[in-house]
């Protein structure tokens, strides 16, 4: 090979990676919430699949003294004294699942359903898209052919795994159990469970 | 890692990675398939590092020193806004509709935000950030952790009832010392170098047009 052909051939190699990497950013990036929330968890073990974990809150309350000794600090670290944090993982391949939440009073709220493989939003639930009434939503992956149960709205997922990031707001510190009892009867069950 | 620690080894990288491009011109004759592929893959990743990193701060806008992207989070995105938002709001960022995120680790003249000074952040009356569900601005130190402080305050914004001055203006005090007679306006600062967080939730229109523009960190005693 001439020198010119080595150019050509490294030239493309390198232009091929650095796309690669780009392209892949955000995915390498959710997948560390990925094992964050179904392998390490925060503080009180891993997160099952197709279930929603509401940071404690003693952390919210305290967060240097209270924080988790064990597990990933995710959840932790981005200084966030607004919002009460609920994260979980989705996995829609064997079905659908409901997310069920509850009548929030007026409280502002969002359940933020992400695509892991590009890190765009693809349904919100919550104050500003569906209110802060009581309501069923049922997530379903590509593919998913079945029939949406009455008074059920259909989200449709494009991936079959589905990051979910839920923020419920604290007014002050005397409000911080009434957001936590709010926040965690938000929750997932499986269509026809 | 801290911002800055990343920002120098990204650079680093580069350097690497463009010797190795300028070595290969010089010397191509001598090359093998071998090392076109390893060699060609090792400095692509490198130089992926560096776009992301260039990219970041090609789609972010910097007014007053404080940083946000507009327009993250959006399925519409192609691959350099998705990369960007990642590298600057490294986590499942909100769409603009839902939150709007600011950060900055300067003050508005440039300088490093840092313990040893005291600052004032003066919104005009009738200039705190609009919205329809809440504002916060939450001080990080180096490393993007809370602050330990006397009081246990992370943060201020609209439930923190925060002093008006005569005028309807507001004034918070960024400082390690609590300001005398300001004690509801006081956002503790750390010792070291310290990075703000401003979040407006549901913003207000005049936000998502682009007009509002967050006032800058102002140094209390330039002359210390």
């Amino acid at each position: 090979m001439t020198g010119y052909q080595h150019l050509l051939l490294f030239g493309s190699v390198v232009v091929a990676a650095c796309f690669l990497v780009v392209y892949f950013w955000p995915r390498i990036l959710l997948s560390v919430y990925k094992r964050a929330i179904l392998v390490k968890g925060f503080g009180e073990g891993p997160i099952p699949v197709n279930t929603l974990y509401t940071e404690p809150q003693a952390v919210f309350a305290d967060p240097l003294r209270a924080a988790p000794t064990s597990g990933s600090n995710l959840i932790t670290t981005g200084v966030n004294r607004d919002t009460l944090l609920m994260v979980g993982w989705l996995d829609l391949r064997k079905g659908p699942q409901v997310l069920h939440v509850p009548d929030m009073g007026g409280r502002y709220y969002s359940v933020q359903l992400t695509d892991p493989s590009n890190n765009t939003n693809f349904a919100y639930v919550g104050k500003r898209t569906t209110g802060t009434e009581a309501g069923d939503y049922l997530i379903s992956g590509p593919g998913w052919t079945g029939s949406v149960p009455q008074g059920m709205t259909r989200i449709s997922s494009p991936n079959n795994s589905v990051l979910v990031a839920g923020r419920t707001l604290v007014e002050s510190d005397a409000d911080i159990s009434a957001a936590y009892a709010l926040s965690t009867q938000i929750h997932l069950t499986p269509l026809g469970g | 890692m801290t911002n800055r620690t990343y920002t120098f080894l990204t650079a680093v990288i580069g350097v690497i990675c463009g010797f190795v491009i300028i070595r290969s011109f010089l010397f191509a004759d001598s090359l093998t398939v071998r090392n076109d592929l390893v060699q060609g893959f090792f400095v692509g990743a490198g130089l992926g590092v560096v776009a992301v990193e260039i990219l970041a701060r090609i789609k972010a806008t910097r007014i007053n020193g404080w940083i946000t992207v507009f327009g993250c989070g959006l399925p519409s995105n192609g691959i350099f806004m998705r990369a960007a938002c990642a590298r600057i709001f490294p986590g499942p960022v909100n769409v603009p509709q839902e939150a709007m995120y600011w950060r900055t680790g300067v003050d508005g003249a440039g300088h490093t935000l840092s313990g040893e000074h005291d600052y004032i952040l003066h919104f005009p009356p009738g200039g705190l950030p609009p919205n329809d569900a809440f504002w916060s601005l939450t001080m990080a130190d180096e490393k993007q952790h809370f602050v330990a402080n006397p009081i246990d305050r992370y943060s201020l914004g609209d439930r923190s009832g925060l002093a008006q001055n005569p005028d309807g203006s507001v004034d918070i005090y960024l400082r390690t010392a609590t300001p005398a007679g300001h004690q509801s306006n006081w956002l503790p600062a750390p010792a070291g170098r310290f990075n703000l967080w401003l979040r407006v939730y549901l913003p207000g229109a005049a936000i998502l047009h682009g007009e509002y523009a967050v006032p800058p960190v102002v140094e209390a005693r330039p002359s210390r």
